[in-house]
């Protein structure tokens, strides 16, 4: 059974996924969530495929009601979740029921909170994703007055006892705050600034208020290119830390435009460009020189955490009947002592 | 067409997710027949975790998931595809053919007068230069895959404007540098705009979203601006006449 949901109060929040990743071959950025990590784990939780359509909530309140029972979980940065009234906690399947009001509050300590609903909302795509792209004109900025429809309906699940949460699924979050240390491997363009591009490392960066999803800009001291002359377009990936002014660094995030003229210094991580997807104005970042194999076998380390609690969640859902019938009644006695 | 041959490469790292393979030759055709064979090869070689190749003039970005697939199995897919290549010896397609109206001037092309003065010429010699070149699209560009094509035989290159425009219209018609470009859609950006073509470029209902593809070509004719209305809502498309080659 499908439902409906109201949004009451958007915030800045949008209905997006992973991401486009065949985008760049025509000239469009992958975009989708910017950070992976807390946007899988969202709807790992809420027992989706990692893909699915779920709402990024940028640094805004939002509120929401739906008119059907739901199971919801919300990851990302720290806030306060309440559902009907009641103080619920975040990186955790919530029961929802119908009519009861979804408040997301008080985001801080990061900038963004992945909500994802059990069975997903339904969304357009293009080329594949319902990942919004401001260029185009595609995608779904959620306005007071927005519905969304569920694919899915969760009868209430809920401790019988003082309604303690029923999930401790005990998944280790991402530690944020305002210091970020942010790994970087070297870009292919590092040769070009000489002994200045050691200042990357030893220099402290402050993230400008002019940041946002297609790259962050970053005031300290700043490596110099030392050669000159046109760069020929090129490709430029997802973490590009280019200089391309006096003032400011600039790192590409996946909003980031494909191709472009600047050289290479250094190329944010997969779990460091999650770092900075939650960097706030003012925060300050450090970056850590890694290589490509070490920044691979912590994104592998990280992925295999999220890997550990779908097996979790696919237990625990197929025992209370989520998304199928009950099991627990079929467990022998001694596994439930 | 010349003989095909595959152009030396390079192959940079490019973070965790990406390599940068760059042809080396002396001869920029080859180099740039040789990123886009390339790309062309990968995207269809069906290998688990490509998510795709951003071709431009000589370099390739290919883009990977590092969980999938890691970077020294791309690097063997990589050299596997020039080998290939280097021994199909063909692989080109005919280019297809586009005619892309536009209105020169005025509010349509706001910076003609500037690009002329510049270039100590008149904005009738820069229309025709403008409209005389036949263009090969060389790549797709940002922003939402603009045809990226070498520019017209002006006498310098187009400076870029100082205060890049905040916005610049979809279907604005534009030069900087030695290049030349036409915008799919509307964004901010600092090329001389010399004008505008009615048509729309991009359409996000068809897939792919714009009509043409690197190695297509492109000419421009200048249209009366009262007859820009004429064309508003129509796509631009291939011509559907082949010319004998």
């Amino acid at each position: 059974m499908s439902g409906r949901i109201l949004i009451q109060q958007p915030g800045n929040s949008v209905v997006t996924d992973l991401g486009r990743t065949r985008g760049p071959r025509f000239g469009l950025p992958v975009n989708g969530a910017l950070d992976q990590y807390s946007a899988r784990a969202a709807n790992i939780l809420a027992g989706n495929q990692d893909n699915d359509p779920l709402v990024e909530i940028t640094a805004l309140d939002f509120r929401m009601t739906a008119n059907t029972d739901v199971l919801i979980a919300v990851t990302g940065a720290p806030l306060t979740l309440t559902v009907g009234g009641r103080p619920c906690s975040q990186w955790e399947p919530v029961s929802v029921r119908a009519g009861e009001s979804v408040s997301i509050r008080g985001i801080h300590r990061g900038l963004r909170a992945y909500l994802a609903i059990h069975g997903s909302i339904e969304a357009e795509t293009l080329l594949g994703s319902a990942a919004p792209d401001t260029v185009v004109g595609f995608g779904r900025q959620l306005r007071d007055g927005t519905t969304l429809v569920t694919r899915r309906s969760v009868g209430p699940v809920r401790q019988p006892y003082f309604d303690l949460p029923l999930f401790r699924l005990g998944l280790e979050r991402p530690s944020m705050g305002s210091d970020l240390l942010v790994d970087v491997t070297d870009g292919p363009d590092v040769a070009e600034f000489g002994e200045s591009g050691e200042l990357l490392f030893t220099s402290e960066y402050t993230v400008s208020g002019r940041s946002n999803h297609i790259g962050l800009r970053l005031g300290g001291e700043l490596p110099e290119r030392t050669s000159s002359g046109e760069v020929l377009s090129r490709g430029v990936p997802v973490g590009a830390v280019e200089v391309p002014s006096r003032e400011e660094l600039l790192v590409l995030h996946r909003g980031r435009g494909v191709t472009a003229g600047y050289p290479v210094l250094a190329v944010v991580t997969s779990t460091g460009l999650d770092v900075l997807a939650q960097a706030r104005p003012g925060d300050k970042v450090r970056f850590r020189k890694t290589t490509a194999a070490e920044a691979t076998a912590a994104h592998r380390r990280s992925r295999a955490q999220l890997e550990t609690l779908r097996e979790s969640v696919h237990t625990v859902f197929g025992l209370l009947g989520i998304g199928c019938r009950p099991q627990w009644q079929d467990l022998p006695v001694a596994a439930c002592s | 067409m010349s003989v095909l041959t595959v152009a030396p490469t390079e192959i940079y790292e490019s973070g965790d997710s990406a390599l940068r393979v760059v042809a080396i030759s002396q001869a920029s055709e080859d180099n740039w027949l040789t990123v886009h064979r390339l790309a062309d090869w990968l995207e269809n070689c069906g290998a688990e975790g490509l998510h795709g190749a951003v071709p431009t003039y000589d370099s390739v970005l290919v883009e990977f998931d590092p969980i999938l697939v890691s970077a020294r199995q791309v690097r063997a897919f990589v050299k596997l595809g020039l080998l290939e290549l280097d021994h199909a010896g063909e692989g080109v397609q005919t280019p297809r053919e586009f005619d892309v109206p536009v209105v020169y001037g005025g509010d349509f092309g706001p910076d003609l007068e500037l690009v002329a003065q510049y270039q100590g010429i008149s904005t009738g010699e820069v229309i025709r230069l403008h409209t005389e070149k036949t263009y090969t699209v060389r790549c797709l560009g940002a922003p939402a895959g603009s045809p990226m094509m070498d520019g017209p035989a002006f006498p310098k290159p187009v400076p870029r404007l100082k205060d890049p425009r905040l916005s610049v219209p979809a279907g604005a018609v534009a030069v900087a540098g030695r290049q030349a470009v036409i915008a799919p859609a509307s964004a901010p950006g600092g090329w001389c705009v010399i004008g505008q073509t009615p048509l729309s470029v991009l359409n996000i209902r068809k897939e792919p979203l714009v009509p043409y593809k690197p190695g297509d070509i492109l000419r421009f004719r200048q249209i009366a601006t009262e007859d820009f209305n004429g064309f508003v809502g129509m796509d631009l498309e291939p011509l559907e006449l082949e010319r004998p080659r």
